[in-house]
């Protein structure tokens, strides 16, 4: 049971006696390395300047679920079905039967008409002539266009009109049921026809807002514009990702302010910002060189890089003033700052990245995708900060306010670290502990109501209050229209997709879900037949019911909606409206459904889940439930490991991820009393929280180590411990979090929530391992027998 | 492979599918005829066609094979156990405790517990091989009289035995589909005597309370097979149905034969009622169509209804009457139908049929479900 390297009770991490071999390649060939990490910036930095917003649907939702595999295997069929935006104009005074209104209204549809990317054919509203009124006369149908050919604006026309709205059917679906605003719908092509180039959301939401809402809420003060619709809701999503340029100028103020209020040096606040910066550059560059964008989950990454960065550039820095203190030259500071830091720097920072790549058990390219931004990211600060910035410094040095700063703080620094050394007392400690079993039985009571999945009402991506979400509430006010759909396919054998079975299969799921908790209505070609069969009996409601008769089944259908056959017949969709999308709803009716398709699938008719936005979500759910639980053993497993291999105690492993596990069960807690949900957002937070917050742990526990084993008695060494690293923890807390904070801010509600979480994780972690951490280590510890170990090794 | 071992991560909610993609077992549904209704709170707002009274109780019937009832004046319905899951069109109650249900599928739905419980007397199959049983009968009497005829009365013969043939050939063909069409009406005089009218002119008669049915489509004049929709019983005794291209036919003998009248409306009629006079029938349909004949049909008289809606349903009590339809429309008459007053419900979804509840509210079914109003239609609370 030997151990050379706790020769002399000194840690072997925190001070190798040698000069390493990678420090004298590093600083034998200074300039000619910076000159190489000049133009590697130039290069990286052309490449992250160049980088593209990108809010690819596909990489958000887990591919590899089966939902999803038969939701893409079937999206041809199902085209159009998704794809559209509804806006709502909206006649503030009054109603909609008047010749101002109708006139707006007009030009709006005009517009859109011509907007790139609308599906013409398929545009409605009360202007285009496939909105009819149809009514039933001894010679079977009459109908016409709802606004009369006579149309002129005067009274007799406008209450022709409101006559034919009664009649046509489309109120609730067109035109509202207070009569207050209609619709225009337009469908969306994914793709252009004409020019084969896919739909630019960024783009088509931008002309949105300037060619119809801000131009005509300008020209009739009595209008209201609402817009919804997928390709809107990335669009706001990409103009959310354009906000995070001032959140990144904020965060790297703040840094700056603490960081200067930290070292009181000029060269040591901008090198280790300015690092961190190239880091940044770097990453981004790297991504885009590896043919990624910006989603709106990889765009917080480098703050992450930075904040990273930024906590370790300042233990270089504390260490170098140190050193100058001393009176080296800066050279010298330099290299013996960068001998005492680069093996727990390198430690804490691949602990760092094995954190964040946990998160490649969730299979959703997204998160997968963050794993791999950040792990470059970190990967990057370790070139940065440890080595770029210690050459830098190493020209500059610290200055002399920066080093008079470090030989001043004394007396009312040691008695701060003093009174919080009495964390490892041993009457203060079980107090501490008391408190902690406290905290964790409130964790664990308060996160039984921690759900999975987006909670809120509306498009969870965005905040609650969003223009979007006002919009969205607006149509589902005043239009019999749900948000959440649950699309559930039915194939069939080529040709058969109208069958009598068929319908009557789907009209079966359709009543057994309408009959199940959370579900608002349902559509299927089921309907258009019986209705239909209804019309074409004169109407008579005796009619409404499926006919056996095929004859009548095709008449009945011929005119169906598009989306709800595709062309060979093989596949017609059942349309699940739901009430909300939370995971209780989404689960029981994905159960009912599957259950239902179990019992009645046939080689006639096999019901498949799932698409629309409800489907996605209950695949994501269900990858994201059974991924947490995986994803939490595995990182506390790495973490546990590396701690292991590091300490070779497995005291001191429970010292260190005792507090990380109580942050995580906080965290949990207070996602479920904030109604905050597991979801593709949040879930990566508890592996980074877990994955950064260890860096804490590492190095009070390193440095508590090594005073003990001069030693010490536990209350002393502590004190020891929190005089030379306290505050380079302390430190490192504040600037993750504030590298995180800003996001509470942002426009995108899953961004906020992460920001929430992560500010929450890393300051926690911090006061977990500053406060918790000492108490555990009163109760875990035996400093005789570790002393009696190395001396045994000696 | 994939699948299954997503799937054994995935856990419960996946199962139904991976036997989805699995091989797929010669499962399915049973027919609707044979799948009892869903028990369900939804009845109730769902689409009813059809409501009457079994003593002081309310009976309604509608989509799915919902029937339910309610015993506080229709405050509150509980639904009945009902074999079939078919759209059910028409109801009557004989008595107290006996009811007749008809529907698509051409089922008969009996009832002798006030409609509690339900079971099926005919299906669609059965009313089907009833109607091809008769029409060979004719095909047969047809062969006869074509022996016996000569010239060009022969040839004439040869015409209309080659379209019962065909009619025949039709019959067979849609019973291989199933029972295919619905009957629209029923009506029944005592627990034993009663008849049921449907698509494509069926006309069914039992007088042992359904156990035994006879096809006695043949008695009418409606060689075109055109819809009946409506049949009533005329204070007086006669016996009236109404149908599509506006046929009426009047029976005085009950049942026995009938006559064909000629109205002034060549729509579709979906309505008859009696408007409690002797001899005195009230027809409506299409369009805000409403006639009126106080000679059993002989001559009409059009009344200005004010409306254009389908006129669906109603009902006679003294002087009031009461019709209702599509669109929400509700007419009331107070002087027995000679002038009508319409209304038109705030929600216009279409009314099938009402029926007289508490002092002079209505009790309205149809495409919403039930509904308690006041006596101009609009709803209580």
């Amino acid at each position: 049971m030997s151990n050379p390297k706790h020769d002399k009770g000194e840690h072997y991490l925190t001070t190798p006696k040698a000069e390493p071999f990678l420090e004298r390649l590093i600083f034998n060939n200074r300039a000619g390395i910076l000159i190489f990490f000049l133009f590697v910036t130039a290069f990286l930095g052309y490449n992250a300047v160049k980088i593209q917003p990108d809010a690819s649907f596909e990489r958000m939702i887990p591919l590899e679920h089966p939902y999803i595999v038969n939701m893409l295997e079937h999206r041809d069929d199902l085209q159009n079905l998704g794809n559209f935006v509804r806006i709502a104009v909206e006649a503030k005074e009054g109603d909609i039967f008047t010749a101002e209104y109708m006139e707006t209204l007009k030009q709006i549809t005009d517009e859109v008409f011509y907007l790139n990317g609308v599906d013409r054919s398929g545009l409605k509203s009360l202007w285009t002539s496939n909105v009819r009124w149809v009514e039933v006369t001894e010679q079977g149908f009459q109908g016409g266009t709802v606004i009369p050919d006579s149309y002129d604006g005067s009274e007799v026309s406008l209450e022709q009109l409101r006559q034919n709205v009664l009649r046509s059917n489309e109120v609730g679906r067109l035109i509202a049921d207070n009569f207050q605003s209609t619709i225009v719908y337009a469908p969306l092509y994914e793709t252009n026809p004409e020019t084969g180039e896919p739909l630019d959301y960024g783009t088509f939401s931008r002309e949105l807002e300037e060619k119809i809402r801000e131009k005509y809420e300008g020209q009739n003060p009595n209008i209201d514009i609402h817009i919804v619709g997928f390709a809107k809701k990335v669009g706001d999503l990409i103009e959310g990702i354009g906000s995070i340029a001032y959140f990144a100028a904020i965060t790297i103020g703040l840094t700056t302010l603490l960081l200067f209020w930290y070292s009181r040096c000029l060269t040591g606040t901008l090198v280790p910002i300015l690092t961190s910066i190239v880091a940044v550059f770097w990453q981004l560059g790297t991504l885009r060189l590896l043919g990624y964008g910006l989603d709106p989950y990889s765009v917080l990454v480098p703050f992450l890089v930075f904040a990273i960065g930024i906590s370790h550039g300042v233990q270089i820095v504390n260490a170098m003033a140190v050193e100058a203190a001393k009176g080296f030259d800066s050279v010298t500071a330099a290299r013996l700052a960068f001998r005492a830091l680069y093996i727990p720097g390198m430690l804490a920072l691949i602990s760092d990245a094995f954190g964040f790549l946990t998160l490649f058990f969730i299979e959703i390219d997204v998160i997968r995708d963050l794993a791999i931004a950040a792990g470059i990211g970190v990967a990057f600060v370790i070139i940065t900060n440890l080595v770029m910035h210690v050459l830098i410094m190493s020209y500059l040095g610290i200055s002399k306010g920066g080093v008079r700063h470090v030989q001043n703080r004394g007396e009312k620094q040691d008695r701060k670290w003093r009174t919080l050394s009495y964390f490892s007392h041993p009457s203060v400690a079980p107090i501490s502990l008391l408190i902690a079993v406290i905290g964790l039985g409130l964790g664990l009571y308060y996160k039984q109501d921690l759900k999975i999945g987006d909670l809120d009402r509306g498009a969870p991506e965005l905040r609650p209050d969003s223009r979007y979400n006002q919009d969205n509430a607006f149509i589902i006010d005043n239009y019999s229209t749900s948000a959440d759909v649950l699309v559930v396919m039915v194939k069939t054998p080529k040709e058969e997709c109208t069958q009598y079975d068929v319908l009557r299969a789907m009209d079966s799921l359709q009543w057994e879900l309408q009959n199940t908790p959370g579900v608002q209505s349902s559509a299927s070609l089921a309907d258009v037949s019986k209705i239909v069969t209804k019309a074409l009996n004169e109407g008579n409601w005796k009619w409404f019911e499926i006919s056996r008769n095929q004859t009548i089944i095709n008449a009945s259908i011929r005119n169906a909606p598009s989306g709800l056959i595709n062309t060979d017949c093989s596949l017609t969709p059942v349309l699940v409206f739901l009430e909300d999308h939370k995971a209780e709803t989404l689960e029981t009716v994905v159960e009912r459904v599957a259950e239902f398709s179990g019992k009645t699938s046939n080689e006639q008719h096999t019901f498949l889940l799932a698409a629309g936005n409800a489907g996605v979500e209950a695949a994501t759910n269900e990858v994201i439930s059974s991924a947490k639980d995986k994803m939490l053993i595995m990182v506390y497993g790495v973490v546990s490991l590396l701690c292991l291999l590091t300490f070779r105690s497995i005291r001191a492993v429970l010292c260190i991820v005792v507090p990380l596990g109580l942050t995580s069960i906080l965290c949990e807690a207070i996602m479920a009393v904030s109604g905050i949900g597991i979801k593709v957002a949040t879930l990566p937070v508890i592996a980074l929280g877990v994955g950064i917050g260890v860096d804490y742990g590492i190095y009070i526990y390193s440095k508590l180590e090594k005073f003990l084993l001069e030693g010490k008695t536990l209350q002393d060494a502590y004190f020891e411990t929190l005089k030379s690293t306290g505050k380079a923890v302390v430190f490192t807390g504040v600037t993750l979090g504030l590298g995180v904070v800003t996001w509470i801010f942002s426009p995108i509600k899953f961004q906020a929530d992460m920001g929430f979480l992560l500010f929450f994780m890393f300051l926690w972690n911090m006061v977990g391992a500053i406060w918790l951490l000492p108490a555990l280590a009163r109760f875990l510890l035996r400093p005789d027998r570790m002393l009696a170990k190395a001396r045994a090794a000696k | 492979m994939a699948t299954s071992l997503m799937c054994k991560s995935l856990g419960a909610a996946c199962l139904g599918l991976s036997m989805a993609c699995a091989s797929p077992v010669a499962l399915a549904l049973a027919d609707v005829i044979e799948t009892p209704a869903r028990a369900t709170d939804l009845a109730p707002e769902n689409l009813l066609t059809d409501v009457d009274r079994a003593g002081d109780r309310m009976v309604a019937i509608g989509e799915r094979g919902h029937i339910i009832f309610s015993d506080d004046q229709g405050q509150s319905w509980t639904q009945a156990e009902v074999p079939v899951s078919v759209t059910l069109t028409s109801l009557d109650f004989a008595s107290e405790t006996h009811g007749w249900a008809v529907g698509h599928s051409g089922v008969v739905l009996h009832s002798d517990d006030a409609g509690e419980s339900w079971e099926v007397q005919i299906t669609g199959i059965e009313a089907a091989e009833l109607a091809i049983e008769s029409q060979e009968e004719a095909i047969a009497e047809m062969e006869e009289k074509v022996e016996a005829a000569t010239g060009d009365e022969k040839a004439d013969l040869e015409w209309a035995l080659d379209d019962l043939y065909f009619a025949l050939e039709n019959m067979q063909a849609d019973l291989d589909i199933g029972p295919v069409n619905p009957f629209l009406d029923v009506l029944f005089l005592s627990e034993q005597n009663g008849f049921v009218i449907g698509a494509y002119g069926m006309l069914f008669h039992t007088s042992d309370g359904g156990e035994t049915w006879s096809d006695w489509s043949p008695k009418l004049d409606n060689s075109q097979n055109f819809h009946l929709n409506a049949i009533t019983e005329i204070t007086g005794g006669a016996l009236a149905i109404v149908g599509e291209a506006g046929q009426i036919h009047v029976s005085v003998d009950g049942g026995q034969s009938w006559e064909r009248r000629e109205g002034p409306y060549p729509g579709s009629l979906f309505g008859v009622i009696g408007t409690g006079r002797i001899n005195e029938i009230l027809a409506f349909g299409l369009r805000g169509t409403l006639m009126l004949s106080t000679d059993l049909g002989r001559s009409w008289s059009m009344i200005t209804s004010g409306t254009t809606a389908t006129l669906t349903d109603g009902f006679s009590e003294d002087d009031r009457i009461v019709l209702v339809g599509t669109n929400g429309a509700v007419l009331v008459s107070g002087n027995g139908g000679e002038t009508f007053r319409s209304y038109i419900r705030g929600d216009r979804l279409g009314v099938m049929s009402a029926m007289p509840a508490s002092g002079m509210d209505l009790l309205l079914v149809g495409e919403g479900g039930a509904e308690l109003t006041d006596a101009k239609g609009k709803n209580l609370k």
